[in-house]
């Protein structure tokens, strides 16, 4: 009698521990010692009795995600990258959070990047926007004057290339990555739209074409290169060797040139403007926090969710330099004042937001694939094996069969 | 035949063998081609759509170049490995000093993983790799090295019709004169450098990217990607080792009295080589045919390495295309992933089935 006791308690304790934990997906890399910390700190003591695990995911995020929710072992609360929404939503493992949680509070392109049919499915964690970082050493010594907010398309590619004529064939104007995530801003920057009212998507339009032309025309007489050229693999990795001018790149690049290149001086500014539409082009990359729709926790994992998106979590984020947060409280926060050469680069990241044709980073529900064919077409023209007009043809071709699947 | 009880204890004894087969084989094999019916993407209750998936499949591109890739891949590595391995089990038949040594030197490629050895090759072949490396030092030194080789084949020409005129037996390889003539030339070479008349050329850096979308082709249609001969040249040199092993104990059953026969008829070692060797080869060359041809058919470790090093079209097989159709970001084509499985696994069988039924020795049946 007294055993089965024992082991009814016994079973008792574990599905009520069972109950209460709450398993949370994310990045690996820093998140990884990051989260497990701002768990322990602000979470822990005000959920008391309820367990918070972090579970990184290594190696492709997507495809680990995707893994756990078809076998239903994915977290209760999960990272959800903006780009890859809509594939996640066809699984209808994403629980809508409208009418869940206030989507108040935080800044409204970042919901919007997140909401479908109206029902917004995750909370943004946090976000970046493109910049132009430049160093400063190399337009000095060409004397030539800094990239600008006033820049357009073409007073950047003077500028490039003058800088290029100055300093000789060691040096370069410009990193372009064979990427729909650096090229596609310029062509939203000049009005093309993503996909068209049929939900298709059209690379030959004029705005695109001016992009691309422009975007693979820089690669002329070596002024813009691609980071394979000098044995790298971005263009942040371009600016800390000291022989590229200008990386076209987001916050998460200060962090990098502080380890790799800290005597670098550099400078930033904002995306330049399109010459058509006077308007400059950006992305918003954005990551949310999801719920699972299968949660047998569901109530816990709001309120973590809550905490996890709240004030004091997000002034943290900011303080330690880890990503720009997404609460609309934080615009006029001081850290954005300073001089350093982070702080700029945040406020311009900060700014970039909402400033010309803003563009959540997303592939629609075809999922990366999308952007295969465009990437493609980048790496063709921009070595040069293609032309420009041939490979965006192609493009279009490849575009419209995937499209019509 | 059995006794009482025998064949429930030999079924015992199979039971774990023959249930993998049937859970991770037979199983998964109908659950395949029953998702290549319907229109399941991981999440949704499949549901029986017919034969769109494969219409699907048959349609897209991408699947036409990675079935194009994937044949000319398997043909190419196939010949190339055969041949490649029968020499070289050949030459280590023969009894020549350090033997153990060579075999196994010459196994390594074959025992070390295919992920390290194509990070060494996507090293070598990079645009700043040593391979263009090698190309440009080979460029520059050009000018050295032509003198080199111009003067000693004039030295060595004129040494033999010297030796000849003398009407000694001189052949035009001779070993003793072609040392002296190479003595001579690195003389003359090196002092014509230090004259400055001939010297190492200030070369552009050989520039070529192997991992771009370069291709190879006949009559304007695109047979094969830079990427993908790179891979060739990868996969032949980590599995004739392999093979070799195979061809080696066949050879070691070919009676030695063939080989005395055909040198009493005075047989050239080629003759000996295609009259004697080939023939009495014939069931293990039949044997590493197919598992080479279905190896390569469903090669896939590597094109996932290099992954997007190179761009997709160059390098896809089918192997990675059903992959990368499973394996996305939230819902997936697993439809069309299955049909393009059921599909390689069909050409994989019709080619075992043509081999067997056109190519293959009456003693391999």
């Amino acid at each position: 009698m007294k055993h089965a006791l024992l082991v009814s308690l016994a079973v008792l304790a574990s599905s009520a521990a069972a109950q209460s934990t709450i398993k949370i997906n994310g990045y690996a890399g820093q998140d990884n010692t990051i989260y497990p910390e701002m768990i322990n700190r602000y979470v822990r003591p005000q959920l008391r009795g309820v367990t918070v695990t972090y579970q990184a995911l290594q190696g492709d995020y997507n495809q680990g995600l995707t893994t756990l929710l078809a076998s239903g072992s994915a977290g209760d609360l999960f990272y959800l990258p903006g780009e890859t929404l809509d594939t996640y939503i066809a699984t209808g493992k994403v629980l809508p959070l409208t009418g869940q949680v206030s989507t108040a509070p935080f800044v409204r392109s970042l919901t919007n990047a997140f909401t479908r049919d109206g029902k917004v499915y995750a909370i943004p964690k946090d976000f970046n926007t493109l910049t132009l970082v430049y160093n400063k050493d190399l337009f000095d010594e060409a004397k030539v004057a800094y990239p600008n907010n006033n820049d357009t398309w073409s007073s950047l590619t003077t500028k490039l290339t003058n800088l290029k004529k100055a300093l000789g064939s060691d040096y370069y104007g410009i990193c372009l990555a064979p990427d729909y995530a650096r090229m596609g801003a310029f062509a939203i920057g000049a009005g093309w739209k993503q996909f068209g009212a049929n939900g298709k998507t059209n690379l030959l339009d004029p705005a695109f074409q001016a992009a691309f032309n422009w975007y693979t025309g820089l690669t002329k007489d070596k002024v813009g290169i691609q980071p394979s050229e000098i044995s790298q693999d971005w263009s942040g990795g371009c600016l800390a060797t000291g022989k590229v001018a200008v990386a076209i790149e987001g916050n998460w690049i200060t962090g990098f040139l502080k380890d790799n290149a800290p005597n670098l001086k550099y400078g930033t500014a904002l995306m330049p403007k399109a010459d058509r539409t006077g308007k400059r082009g950006n992305f918003i990359y954005t990551v949310g926090w999801a719920v699972n729709a299968n949660s047998k926790n569901r109530a816990n994992a709001l309120k973590v969710l809550n905490i996890l998106t709240g004030p004091q979590v997000q002034q943290y984020v900011l303080d330690q330099g880890i990503a720009i947060p997404s609460r609309t409280a934080l615009a006029n926060n001081p850290f954005f004042k300073k001089t350093t050469p982070e702080a700029q680069n945040a406020a311009a990241v900060f700014a970039g937001a909402s400033d010309g044709n803003v563009a959540p980073y997303t592939f629609g529900p075809k999922g990366p694939d999308w952007a295969k064919p465009i990437n493609a077409a980048l790496a063709a023209a921009l070595s040069g094996q293609q032309s420009a007009a041939n490979a965006l043809k192609k493009a279009q071709q490849d575009m419209a069969t995937l499209q019509s699947r | 035949m059995f006794r009482k009880g025998q064949t429930a204890t030999a079924f015992l004894f199979l039971a774990p063998f023959l249930i993998t087969i049937l859970v991770f084989f037979f199983y998964a094999f109908a659950r395949a081609i029953y998702y290549s019916f319907t229109d399941f993407n991981l999440f949704n209750d499949a549901r029986v759509i017919g034969i769109k998936p494969y219409l699907d499949v048959l349609g897209d591109s991408l699947f036409q170049r990675a079935l194009a890739n994937t044949l000319v891949f398997s043909i190419l590595v196939t010949v190339l490995q055969t041949v490649g391995s029968l020499l070289m089990a050949v030459a280590l038949n023969n009894k020549i000093k350090g033997q153990s040594f060579f075999r196994s030197a010459w196994y390594m490629p074959s025992i070390t993983s295919s992920v390290v050895i194509t990070l060494i090759f996507l090293w070598l072949f990079q645009r700043r790799g040593v391979v263009n490396y090698l190309i440009t030092q080979w460029l520059t030194y050009l000018p050295l090295i032509l003198t080199f080789l111009g003067v000693m084949i004039a030295v060595q020409v004129a040494q033999v019709l010297f030796e000849r005129s003398r009407k000694l037996p001189a052949k035009w390889f001779d070993p003793a004169l072609a040392a002296m003539s190479a003595l001579i030339a690195l003389a003359v070479t090196l002092g014509l450098n230090v004259l400055g008349v001939v010297g190492a050329r200030d070369v552009q850096p050989y520039d070529f990217q192997y991992f771009s979308d370069s291709w190879l082709s006949i009559g304007g249609v695109r047979v094969l990607s830079m990427p993908l001969l790179v891979v060739v040249i990868m996969n032949t040199f980590t599995t004739i080792p392999t093979l070799m092993l195979f061809f080696l104990a066949g050879l070691q059953n070919i009676p030695a009295a063939l080989y005395e026969a055909a040198d009493i008829d005075g047989a050239t070692p080629a003759q000996k080589l295609l009259r004697v060797t080939v023939p009495m080869l014939r069931p293990v060359t039949f044997y590493v045919v197919t598992i080479s041809l279905i190896g390569t058919m469903q090669m896939f470790d590597q094109v996932a390495v290099i992954g997007s090093a190179a761009p997709q079209e160059t390098l896809i097989t089918l192997a990675y295309y059903v992959y990368t159709n499973t394996f996305k970001s939230g819902a997936a084509p697993v439809n069309m992933a299955a049909a393009a499985a059921i599909i390689l696994a069909l050409i994989i069988l019709l080619m075992v089935f043509l081999q067997r039924r056109f190519f293959v020795a009456p003693e391999a049946q």
